[in-house]
């Protein structure tokens, strides 16, 4: 989404546009549900809270400032919800996914070995991210994944852009020497496994 | 970030959430916004408004009326025979 199109999408939604939220619903909808769906590592949680972000959103919509960003708005309540939920629930981190069998098969690989490949190489990664802290998975979603720039993903988190780099630093080394060992045949465990079916 | 990881995380695949709950949710806040906005709106001039003009002057002029007869009340009790 250029920057044009979403200061106009924020100026209609000031003025209640539900068409400009469809816009933005459709823009986001899906990154901002992979994003807690990574977080989370379960399904259900992730559905919940995406709800609670889109709801929260049209409650703050007439209050957006007109030069707001949707993208990392929306980004930090989601975040900011699963902080809360992570509180409540006291959900350890080294309880890891199964949610490799969520995922799509992407179609547009050329060819099966292709997909094959790329598709374990995926897994490695899910993985690998799986069994980080929340603090390191999150800087790798926010900037890797989702695109965000560096002052974005710290406004994000709540953090400066200085503290952001070297968290983002450390994650990314965690995630390289995981995928190394991982490709050595040394995986990190994975148990308890949270994923549920969606509602 | 270095460019490989880079391009590592950005080919992970998006997740699909539950198609009947996320077109629930954006109907829910599409009623949301829709409220949200008629609710800070002007009210449309109309018999209702003009309702709200006649009923402001009356209520003013009996609650003149109610304490002009209170005070008369009071003065009748304690300092006029």
């Amino acid at each position: 989404m250029d920057r044009d199109t979403e200061l106009e999408l924020v100026d209609r939604l000031r003025q209640g546009d539900a068409d400009a939220f469809d816009a933005v619903h459709l823009a986001f909808n899906r990154p901002v549900f992979t994003f807690l769906l990574r977080l989370s590592r379960r399904r259900d949680v992730a559905e919940d809270l995406l709800e609670e972000t889109w709801l929260r959103f049209v409650k703050h919509a007439h209050r957006l400032r007109a030069d707001s960003r949707l993208g990392p708005w929306l980004f930090t309540v989601a975040r900011n919800l699963h902080v809360s939920y992570q509180r409540s629930r006291a959900l350890e981190d080294s309880a890891t996914a199964g949610l490799m069998t969520l995922w799509p098969v992407n179609p547009q690989r050329s060819s099966p070995f292709e997909a094959a490949a790329a598709s374990e190489l995926e897994r490695r990664i899910e993985r690998a991210l799986a069994a980080m802290s929340t603090a390191s998975r999150e800087v790798l979603l926010l900037v890797g994944v989702a695109g965000l720039d560096h002052a974005d993903a710290a406004d994000v988190c709540g953090v400066t852009p200085e503290t952001l780099r070297q968290r983002l630093h450390r994650a990314r080394e965690a995630l390289s020497k995981a995928l190394e060992r991982d490709a050595d045949g040394d995986a990190p465990a994975l148990e308890g496994v949270t994923s549920c079916p969606s509602r | 970030m270095s460019e490989p990881m880079t391009g590592l995380l950005a080919d992970l695949q998006l997740a699909d959430p539950d198609p009947a709950r996320s077109e629930r949710t954006r109907t829910r806040c599409r009623a949301r916004l829709a409220r949200a906005q008629r609710a800070s709106g002007t009210p449309a001039p109309g018999p209702r408004g003009r309702t709200v003009l006649l009923w402001q002057p009356l209520i003013a002029v009996l609650s003149v009326a109610y304490f002009a007869a209170a005070i008369v009340q009071a003065l009748r009790a304690y300092a006029v025979p």
